[in-house]
């Protein structure tokens, strides 16, 4: 077991050098300096090239990767070319709330797309089947622009009953212990902030969320469907188990194991997915710093970004093989 | 031909989706013959008018018909959806059937850089490699196929292996056939069913990405009809004239919906168990 | 299951009973501007003109100057009470305003001046060149301060006016070191109380400023990127002003129309100095038709000004007859009389006489990216289309279009100004010198040793009276040159709660000072 685990988290080394000598390229190879970006239209040269220097932009881009390196190995990121902050604690301050609102809209498509995909399967070519089957498929058809749009118009402004923006409401102070507000709100013992956060918290949830939840539906549907019409489930009925306890026993159980890698890749996807998000809902998260980031050229940010991204991905992987693993006894039987 | 007709019987979402398909098929490239306006004539003094009978979905800020730009639009549209697939397919296939069928350290640096590629948030890489080479049509297409293409690999790949043990491959390995051949002939023509399937639910991916750097500005340039650009560009006037950034949106909605039809069909097809009557 | 149902009840109870957790009356003491973006730089000594960052300076700080509200073309004292400049122009004296004290106790004195101007000089790149030109600041007293310069500047006072120039606590600078830009302690109306990034900046009032206390106690600053999200919360009363940052990238067309019927929001415009124009590249080496100055004329008389400043615009912006706004002190009014109007007959015939012909002329139009600029890419590429030109859109991203125009690489772009100081030289300097253009984005202009000696002649002269004079020359020479169609300067859009009264809008460079608003 630990030798599996060990092997896993040395093979993150190769892919986040890899991640990080792209990322390093490709940032410099998009046109355009940031000083120049920073400064805007009406600077002269002479204020850019001052900027520059300062911001050590002068140096060969080699020179630039290494010093970058080293800074990474003392667990410095440098700094944001935009706010002379260090990368590391800018990517901190906005990372759980880009998670509060991933697991968040992770439970929700959980919750909402395995019972739905299972009782699809279940009654499978009924009216709720097909019913189910054609919102599935337009919600993984809806570019996700359309929908906070459309969201934020009708529950925002038509009804007004949910916040359009924002983590929380500016007019309630919380102490900002852990940066996610739910907790926060618990901490501090505070029904109303508590009550603030939820409901800031589920518009942008419901557009995040909806994608995922439509995948998982036909996911769930499909492999339970197959897994329904093997052998080992007619042998179980033979053998006089109710139905359901062969649907929920046998039939679930298979299912949700595939179900897991489908759900762990998509939560890494969902990670770089909430950029859009973000935005419309004016969310303070990693998504949102990462794309003025790229508009800014601030490249500190880029790669610090990237990287903290691509680590949770190969972390959220190594999870995900990790409870599949425990799940499955064959599996588990490989592993040791 | 009978099996063709006898599947779509059975299954109306497929059916749905082709017609959807066709239909979309024909009105964009029909429309020279349905109507002369122009998707991209300048005039003023019709701005943002509501649906009418001349306008069915209104006019833009600019006085143009939506329902004429939204059916160029869809050239464009279909036009990426398919260069990207093409693309993306070409890449991540190669790549894959050979890492798949060779094995060994071939196999383990071409997945370990696909893993890499995947590791980068899908739209991210889209914004900054379209950054890089420029905010244009072509370069976000690119991109996004890009980032495409390591899905193609990975099928490719299990697609390889699990054909490259087969006996018939071993057979031909002994008659002395070259491995591109092998490749060809065998591995690839046996392993397309998954494959057809990802490139259509690709496709669907395509159009969304790129329609989402258009939104963000990356993709086409006015005044090209993109309809990822046009939801953007009209989001100013949403709330008076809603019509006008909705359409596009829905729009796309429809396209990306009937090539998810299409894929869930074709997958249902290639799976012996849903072909055929019971 | 019944625990859960009383948890939930609970809730429910504490979610009606707790209410807003801010009254009424600490609602209307607090002011909440909404803005685009995370504020950054919110201190002189890293300021590089950030929208957003300045106009929090200008709260939380106090310059030795100030212009005058509500024209802005006068300068009063703020920190200085009275101030000289020598008959050469070159050292300027200021008397300081005795008994102000920053924020953290420390009086304001000739020394925290010298430290402050200094400071800014030395780690602020983007004031570098023009406090460069600072030889010496000398202390003539506890409130007497005098800055020599190595040339004359008039300029230089104007310089003083802007939030780099202003003024900090040397205590604090020196306590804080590199995190002074999230811990500004200044003289200004509000103090720093916190930020949260990405989130909000909040100020409390200063109930000791000089020129007395705010009517507000706080200030609430939130950021909310998306103009539509924005609309929204101006609607709910979430937020209680807006400000269109100069319209660089969009039209608020939407919010106007919805505005003007609600009553309660009221839509503030104010006339800014910036300037959008099509300019050509003037010193263009290679062959090219623009190089014939019928051809730039035909083109300025082929544009729909009105259509663009109407249609396009939607009354948002004025018109500009040439290299300087109607509202500058030194505007010539023979600009508007002899400035082109949308004449595409004369247009056509005017292209005829150059020896061109309907169809032989093709451009690529560059611009900025947004759909401001789309739109008046699109409008233009209609117009010119009517007189047989043919151009090609191509809106690029701003980096990659700043080196294109800075290398001289186009014919035709759509470009603009806006001036980061409150002076004629602003536009005219940088945008016409022909020894900087290819320094930042300008009208590249041809050497010419006598409109260039005009220039500097007009930038260093001290008398008021003959600056003025100096460029009415300068605009009627620029004028007969024809380096571009000017086509209007945006007007400064603040949407505010028909509530908040006593907002004054600045509009070089255009931010809000909150010092005298009230809300009722």
């Amino acid at each position: 077991m630990v030798r599996f685990l060990v092997d896993r988290l040395l093979s993150l080394v190769p892919v986040l050098a890899l991640v990080l000598v792209v990322i390093f390229s490709l940032a410099r190879v998009i046109p355009g300096d940031p000083a120049v970006t920073l400064l805007g239209p009406g600077a002269t040269q002479e204020q850019i090239s001052a900027l520059r220097l300062q911001l050590h932009l002068d140096q060969p881009v080699t020179q630039q990767f290494l010093s970058y390196v080293t800074g990474l190995a003392h667990g410095d990121m440098g700094r944001s070319v935009k706010s002379g902050r260090p990368v590391f604690e800018e990517i901190m301050r906005r990372l759980p709330a880009t998670l509060e609102l991933s697991v968040m809209a992770m439970l929700m498509a959980i919750v909402v797309g395995i019972p739905i995909g299972v009782f699809s399967a279940i009654r499978a070519n009924s009216w709720f089947d097909h019913l189910v089957r054609v919102i599935s498929l337009v919600g993984v058809s809806t570019p996700a622009f359309l929908l906070a749009l459309i969201l934020q118009l009708f529950f925002g402004i038509y009804l007004g009953w949910l916040p359009i923006s924002g983590q929380t409401s500016p007019f309630i102070f919380t102490e900002r212990v852990t940066g996610f507000a739910l907790i926060d709100g618990l901490i501090a013992k505070d029904p109303p902030a508590l009550w603030d956060a939820f409901l800031h918290l589920l518009l942008p949830t419901t557009v995040l969320a909806a994608f995922l939840a439509a995948t998982i539906a036909r996911f769930v549907r499909n492999s339970m469907l197959e897994v329904m019409g093997q052998d080992f489930i007619r042998t179980a009925r033979a053998k006089g188990l109710s139905r359901y306890a062969v649907i929920f026993r046998h039939g679930l159980r298979n299912s949700l194991l595939a179900a897991i890698t489908v759900i762990g890749m998509k939560f890494a996807e969902m990670l770089g997915g909430a950029i859009l998000t973000e935005t419309v809902f004016a969310w303070p998260g990693v998504g949102r710093f990462m794309f003025e980031a790229i508009k800014n050229r601030d490249y500190p940010v880029i790669q610090g970004a990237t990287l903290v991204f691509a680590a949770m991905f190969v972390l959220t992987s190594l999870l995900v093989d990790l409870l599949y693993g425990r799940l499955d006894p064959r599996i588990r039987k490989k592993m040791q | 031909m009978d099996h063709l007709l006898y599947f779509l019987k059975r299954n109306t979402l497929a059916s749905v989706g082709l017609l959807l398909l066709a239909l979309l098929l024909l009105m964009v490239l029909g429309v020279p013959w349905f109507t002369e306006m122009s998707p991209v004539a300048v005039n003023m003094s019709q701005q943002l008018l509501p649906p009418s009978w001349m306008h069915p979905l209104g006019t833009d800020y600019f006085g143009r018909d939506v329902w004429v730009r939204v059916i160029y639009g869809g050239r464009y549209t279909l036009a990426i959806g398919a260069g990207v697939v093409m693309v993306a397919f070409l890449m991540g296939v190669s790549f894959g059937i050979v890492a798949g069928f060779v094995g060994g350290w071939v196999d383990t640096v071409i997945m370990r850089s696909v893993d890499a590629l995947l590791s980068f948030p899908t739209l991210v890489l889209a914004i900054a490699l379209g950054a890089a080479f420029g905010p244009s049509l072509t370069n976000a297409m690119l991109a996004v196929a890009i980032t495409l293409a390591p899905q193609f690999a990975r099928v490719a790949r299990a697609q390889a292996l699990a054909i490259s043990v087969k006996p018939y491959v071993e057979a031909a390995r002994c008659l002395g056939v070259s491995t591109p051949r092998i490749l060809w002939h065998y591995v690839l023509r046996n392993g397309m069913g998954p494959l057809l399937v990802q490139a259509s639910l690709a496709l669907g991916s395509a159009i969304l990405q790129t329609a989402s750097l258009g939104f963000l500005g990356l993709g086409a340039q006015p005044p090209a009809p993109e309809w990822g650009a046009d939801v953007s560009a009209n989001l100013p006037y949403l709330r008076a004239s809603a019509w006008v950034a909705l359409s596009p949106g829905v729009a796309i909605l429809l396209a990306v919906l009937s090539f998810n039809l299409l894929g869930d069909a074709l997958a249902d097809w290639f799976n012996p168990s849903k072909r055929h009557a019971p | 299951m019944s625990r859960f149902k009383i948890l939930s009840a609970l809730m429910l109870a504490c979610m009606f009973v707790a209410g807003p957790v801010f009254s009424q009356s600490d609602r209307n003491k607090t002011l909440v501007v909404a803005v685009s973006s995370d504020p950054a730089n919110l201190e002189p000594g890293t300021n590089k003109a950030e929208p957003i960052g300045s106009e929090i300076i200008f709260n939380v700080f106090d310059t030795l100057v100030s212009w005058k509200a509500p024209a802005f073309q006068e300068l009063e004292g703020r920190l200085a009470q009275s101030w000289g400049v020598s008959p050469d122009g070159k050292s300027f004296s200021f008397n300081l305003r005795p008994g102000v004290k920053f924020h953290d106790g420390t009086a304001m004195d000739a020394e925290s001046v010298k430290f402050s101007i200094e400071r800014t000089r030395d780690i602020n790149p983007y004031m570098k060149s023009n406090f460069g030109l600072i030889e010496s600041i000398s202390l003539q007293g506890a409130l007497d301060v005098k800055i020599t310069l190595k040339e004359p500047m008039p300029v230089f006072l104007s310089l003083l006016a802007q939030p780099q120039a202003a003024i900090v606590s040397p205590t604090a600078a020196k306590k804080f070191g590199d995190k002074f830009s999230v811990n500004p302690v200044g003289t200004g109306p509000f103090m720093f109380k916190s930020y949260t990034p990405d989130t909000s900046v909040v100020l409390e009032a200063n109930t000791s400023y000089f020129r007395g206390k705010p009517k507000l106690d706080r200030i609430l600053y939130r950021v909310i990127p998306d103009a539509s999200t924005r609309r929204l919360e101006m609607e709910k009363g979430g937020i209680d002003i807006s400000q269109q940052n100069a319209q660089l990238s969009s039209i608020p067309a939407d919010e106007l129309k919805a505005f003007k019927d609600n009553k309660d929001i009221e839509v503030i415009e104010v006339p800014s100095q910036i300037i959008r124009q099509l300019e050509f590249n003037n010193n263009i080496t290679e062959n090219s038709p623009i190089k014939d100055v019928r051809v730039r004329k035909a083109i300025t008389y082929a544009i729909d000004y009105d259509g663009l400043l109407k249609g396009v615009l939607g009354g948002t912006a004025d018109r500009v007859y040439g290299p300087l706004t109607t509202n500058s002190w030194a505007f010539n009014p023979k600009m508007k009389a002899e400035a082109p109007n949308y004449d595409p007959t004369l247009a056509r015939k005017m292209l005829q006489e150059a020896g061109v012909k309907p169809g032989d002329l093709k451009f690529t139009l560059y611009s900025f990216q947004g759909s401001l600029w789309g739109a008046m890419a699109t409008l233009i590429k209609s117009n010119l289309a009517d007189v047989g030109i043919e151009v090609t859109i191509a809106q690029t991203e701003f980096p990659s279009y700043r080196a294109l125009q800075t290398a001289g690489k186009f014919e035709l772009a759509l470009d603009g100004r806006q001036p980061w100081y409150n002076d004629p030289d602003a536009h005219i300097t940088i945008g016409y010198l022909s020894s900087l253009a290819n320094s930042a984005m300008t009208f590249r202009m041809p050497k010419d040793p006598a409109l260039d000696a005009l220039i500097l002649k007009a930038q260093t002269t001290v008398d008021f009276k003959k600056r003025k004079e100096l460029y009415y020359e300068v605009q009627e020479a620029i004028a007969n040159k024809v380096p571009g169609a000017y086509l209007f300067s945006p007007k400064l859009i603040v949407f505010k709660r028909a509530n908040v009264k006593g907002l004054v809008v600045n509009s070089a460079p255009p931010l809000n000072e909150y010092w005298n608003v009230s809300k009722q």
